[in-house]
């Protein structure tokens, strides 16, 4: 016992940390291992029998983990989108052209000071931009992003939407109202009038939709879309769409709509007492909003993940049995990476400006974007979740792209102008919309 | 006027030992100043559901550091009270301790946007006390650098009447001419801010190449350049339903205000100390005074984009007639001028700047006083909000257009 | 130098004009006492042809004896500035009259003078300090408020104190707190 104190005293602090560490990591593997191996066959078995549900468990697993790469990609774009109109470069240093930019401003947010301000209601104030970032988590789950790639597919879908979204307002008026903070007083109330007036909107013009499809399932509603793009509800209900993107702009709280983080006026509105990573989550929320809105007008009406046509070539690519080489196989590994960039190579190593080394390199580099490149077409056709994900992926960042633009181009709407827009307008014009729809249906189904 | 303790148990928030929690509990409300005036008073005093927000002196929009107090009901603004002196410098008893040549530099950081029309007025005070000559090449040479000031200036406040109103880009358009007249200023007084260009009797240096290649190549474009950054506002439609009938000044209300500048042009008097009391070669400059009669903020952000045409003009006309000659008058080192007293105004881009000079006879000013057109407009804010939003405030403030180092001098 | 300027003044408020009317280079100067100001200032704006409408200046000044308002005045009528210089306030307890009834706009500069001098304009609503704090006991433009630098002038008086700073001890609170009814 002596010997281990001596030894201990003689330990530098690095040492000290690993004598602890090691003997930690080696037991805490060991424990997984053994639940691993007594626990297994018995979790194995429940999910075996309980399908379903594991699906369900490893889809909302994977959309809770992909929200936070989302919101990386949609804040890159906008910093740098709005700069290029802006004139300006934008991120440029932390990463190739600035993306690693997003993974610092969340490593900063984590390292802030977390603070809860004296004279705070410390529940609700605690709980609040996880209220937010969970119901907007939870829309996520009924978009349909590809053929058989969803979280659920509730019938009620469109209803279960917007219950989601309403618990974001409650999650803003919570923030607002428990930081004890007149600015975040008026950018939560702010929020709640905006965001409860355009909700009315929102729904409304998808009873269009729900008409036109005759199920509320978003799956369903994506499937009755597919053929080729004429077939997209965007042309058999034009107001709708409109009125969904103004109102979905409005409920994502961006411009011209942000009057709730006005930083012109009300500095941060409802997030102003908020710092370190919980202000982290009212802004990821606030940028998976976007992707969901995007998301959500491309599910709606132009056709979720179905191909604007039909792939004009039948292909059918008959795997190669790639086993069948045998021992060709273990050559052919990495033989074909060293031909492949020997042959990229060639063409630069011949123009006299380059060397040698630079040139393999961007061979290299070359045969990998091939490489990745053949893969994801072969990937691409013959898999229809690939070709589901990509289209859906595009048409979700063009209209990421059309918000990103609307925040750099326009300015910002007061609130009684916003507030009677939705009432005066919108609301009646997505009214006429329905029974327009519903008149059509009627008349053309007789 | 001095504070006294108020007597009585009321606890302050700037006493340490009072805890928050006590406070909340004992159901306080409002901090009330003690010793009030009858504006104070009126202001202060609360009314059922009225609540008194702080747009504190550090705000992104308040154009530097000013601190307004407002007191809303709901939405919707009751009254304003705001609170200068967070960048109060005591230029003017500073002054009192320089040379006169020394003091030319405190005028700079007054309008710090403009600093040449803040030199130039004091300037031309202390010619009049001198009753100095300022050669006719110095004269055309302070007139082509201070328009070109003023077209930095608009261009700038129009930039950011967008950025308060929500629109991130114009700012960013509006500075490529700004620093486009930067570097060319630079060029020629070898700053790009705080210009200490002017001299009594003259200017420091003499025009040279480079400023008037600069000043050749960018001319060939601005009017075009300004023309299309403007555009991108003029006729956007949220901006201009936000700022249509927004903050309306009559001309009657201008004159009760001792407003100056755009804000009066805007409101359909023409009066511009250029044409009203020419001083300099402005006599023999052909130039228009726009008016707008609408006096809304939509009006007086327009009318900037009409006085940055007219100051091209300006500059042309002045390139082509420049004549030869000294570009300063022979002054000693330490001048002391004749005792008595001198007003010097000039038409700035917020409106007239002016300098009073008390003379005693001795190297260094008695009284320095200098009048900035933003202190006056800052009172038209309290006058115009109530009744908006407080959206508007921030619209109200861009387009009149203070600039804080001014008005706290 | 307008002439008929000076010859409409000396006919309109002759015997008020302490020294005449002084003109020099593009300035016309009258002094009238500070009983007088308010008077002369209403009849120079509302007159037809005199019609100095326009305010440009509200400074106050210490001539080390005595205190001045100084009002500067533009007129379309006139190619001079006008100033007014209502002299012979007392040092010690300068006093004069608001023109806020004649332009609102006056409120901040007289707001001003108080700050810097200690003039206290009578019928001004709202006189209270603009620049300095409330609690700052002295009026900093005053001849007697010594910056540190002046003793480099008169080494002999030495550097003497400005203002002394209020520790947070004895800070007086600016502000009372007003309860709220029954909560």
């Amino acid at each position: 016992m002596s010997m281990a104190v001596v030894t201990w005293q003689r330990l530098r602090p690095v040492g000290r940390i690993l004598a602890v560490l090691i003997p930690v990591l080696v037991a805490l593997g060991l424990v997984t291992v053994g639940a691993v191996i007594l626990a297994g066959p018995i979790a194995v078995g429940f999910f075996a029998d309980n399908l379903p549900l594991g699906r369900f468990i490893a889809a909302t697993a994977a959309i809770v983990v992909l929200t936070i790469p989302t919101a990386f990609v949609v804040i890159y774009m906008e910093l740098k989108v709005i700069a290029r109109m802006n004139l300006r470069i934008g991120p440029d240093r932390v990463g190739p052209f600035g993306t690693a930019l997003s993974v610092v401003h969340g490593l900063k947010f984590l390292s802030k000071e977390d603070f809860t301000p004296t004279g705070v209601d410390v529940q609700v104030f605690t709980l609040a931009p996880s209220v937010v970032f969970v119901g907007t988590i939870m829309t996520m789950i009924v978009v349909p992003f590809a053929p058989g790639l969803f979280g659920l597919d509730l019938n009620v879908g469109v209803l279960y939407l917007f219950a989601m979204s309403g618990l974001t307002v409650v999650g803003l008026l919570m923030g607002g109202w428990a930081s004890f903070n007149k600015y975040s007083l008026l950018g939560g109330l702010r929020s709640a009038a905006q965001m409860v007036s355009y909700e009315i909107p929102l729904t409304l013009s998808l009873v269009g939709v729900v008409l036109l499809a005759g199920t509320m399932s978003l799956n369903h509603l994506v499937l009755a879309q597919s053929g080729s793009f004429l077939d997209w509800f965007i042309w058999k209900q034009p107001l709708a769409f409109l009125i969904f993107l103004i109102a979905g702009t409005a409920e994502a709280n961006r411009t011209p709509f942000d009057l709730t983080e006005a930083d012109s006026e009300i500095v941060a509105g409802f997030a102003t007492e908020y710092s370190g990573m919980r202000f982290g989550f009212f802004f990821f929320a606030e940028y998976v909003n976007v992707f969901v809105m995007s998301a959500l007008i491309v599910t709606f009406f132009l056709g979720g993940w179905t191909a604007p046509f039909a792939w004009p070539f039948a292909v059918s690519i008959s795997g190669f049995d790639a086993l069948g080489l045998g021992v060709g196989l273990l050559i052919a590994v990495p033989l074909v990476p060293i031909v492949g960039t020997l042959i990229l190579a060639a063409p630069f190593w011949l123009s006299s400006k380059i060397t040698t080394l630079q040139a393999l390199v961007i061979g290299f580099i070359l045969f990998n974007v091939l490489a990745v490149g053949l893969l994801l077409g072969y990937a691409f056709v013959s898999l229809d979740w690939v070709a589901g994900l990509f289209w859906f992926f595009a048409k979700s960042y063009a209209f990421v792209f059309l918000f990103i633009w609307m925040r750099g181009t326009l300015p910002r709407v007061r609130i009684d102008q916003l507030m009677g827009f939705a009432w005066k307008w919108l609301l009646p014009a997505a009214l006429i919309n329905i029974f327009v729809t519903a008149a059509a249906i009627t008349l053309v189904s007789k | 006027m001095t504070a006294h303790t108020p007597a009585g148990p009321h606890p302050s928030l700037d006493d340490p030992s009072v805890r928050i929690e006590d406070i909340l509990r004992e159901g306080i409300v409002e901090a009330v100043p003690v010793g009030r005036t009858e504006r104070q008073a009126e202001f202060y005093t609360l009314r059922d559901g009225e609540m008194l927000l702080n747009m504190g002196p550090q705000h992104p929009s308040t154009h530097g550091v000013l601190r307004v107090v407002l007191k809303i009901d709901g939405e919707r603004v009751v009254d304003i009270d705001p609170v200068l002196g967070y960048l109060h410098r005591g230029v003017e008893k500073l002054c009192e301790n320089a040379d006169y040549h020394q003091t030319i530099c405190y005028m700079d950081p007054l309008e710090y946007i403009s600093s040449l029309f803040c030199e130039w007025a004091p300037v031309m005070a202390f010619e009049k006390l001198l009753d100095v000559r300022v050669p006719r090449r110095a004269e055309y040479i302070r007139v082509i650098a201070t328009e070109l000031n003023r077209i930095a200036s608009h261009v700038l406040t129009m930039g950011f009447f967008a950025l308060d109103l929500g629109g991130l880009t114009p700012v960013l358009y509006g500075f490529i001419e700004r620093d486009e007249i930067m570097e060319m200023l630079a060029s020629l007084t070898g700053q790009k801010l705080l210009f200490n260009y002017m001299r009594i009797g003259g200017v420091n240096g003499d025009l040279n190449h480079d400023f008037m290649s600069r000043l050749g190549d960018w001319m060939s474009h601005a009017a075009k350049q300004v023309e299309a950054n403007a555009g991108l506002l003029n006729e956007n439609e949220i901006l201009v339903r936000r700022a249509r009938g927004l903050g309306v000044l009559d001309a009657d209300t201008c004159l009760r205000m001792a407003v100056t500048g755009p804000n009066i042009r805007a409101s359909g008097l023409p009066f511009d100390v250029r044409r009203s009391h020419p001083y300099s070669i402005f006599p023999e400059l052909d130039f228009d005074i726009p008016t707008r009669n609408e006096g809304d903020c939509l009006a007086r952000y327009l009318l900037r984009v009409d006085e940055v045409k007219q100051s091209l003009r300006i500059i042309d006309q002045c390139l082509h007639q420049m004549p030869d000659g000294p570009v300063m008058a022979k002054l000693p080192r330490l001048v002391r001028p004749r005792p008595g007293r001198a007003f010097a105004a000039v038409e700035g881009p917020r409106g007239m700047y002016a300098a009073y000079v008390i003379s005693d006879g001795t190297d260094q000013p008695f009284r320095m006083r200098i009048h900035d057109p933003s202190f006056v407009h800052l009172q038209l804010v309290a006058l115009l909000t109530p009744g908006n939003l407080v959206a508007d405030t921030m619209a109200i403030m861009a387009s009149l257009d203070p600039v804080m180092g001014g008005v706290d001098k | 130098m307008d002439r008929a300027l000076r010859a409409r003044l000396e006919r309109r408020f002759g015997e008020r004009l302490a020294g005449g009317v002084r003109q020099r280079h593009d300035e016309t100067e009258i002094r009238v006492t500070a009983a007088d100001v308010a008077d002369t200032l209403r009849a120079l704006h509302d007159e037809p042809e005199l019609d100095f409408r326009m305010l440009a200046d509200l400074a106050g000044v210490d001539t080390g004896t005595h205190m001045q308002v100084v009002y500067h005045l533009w007129s379309a009528t006139t190619g001079d500035w006008l100033r007014v210089v209502a002299d012979g306030l007392d040092r010690e307890a300068p006093r004069a009259p608001s023109v806020t009834f004649l332009w609102k706009g006056a409120e901040w500069m007289e707001r001003e003078a108080y700050d810097m001098f200690g003039i206290v304009f009578e019928g001004n609503r709202d006189l209270r300090r603009i620049y300095l704090p409330d609690e700052f006991r002295s009026f900093p433009l005053r001849k007697d408020f010594h910056l540190p630098d002046d003793a480099s002038r008169s080494p002999g008086l030495g550097v003497r104190p400005m203002e002394e700073t209020l520790s947070p001890r004895d800070a007086t609170p600016a502000t009372n707190l007003r309860r709220s009814a029954g909560s």
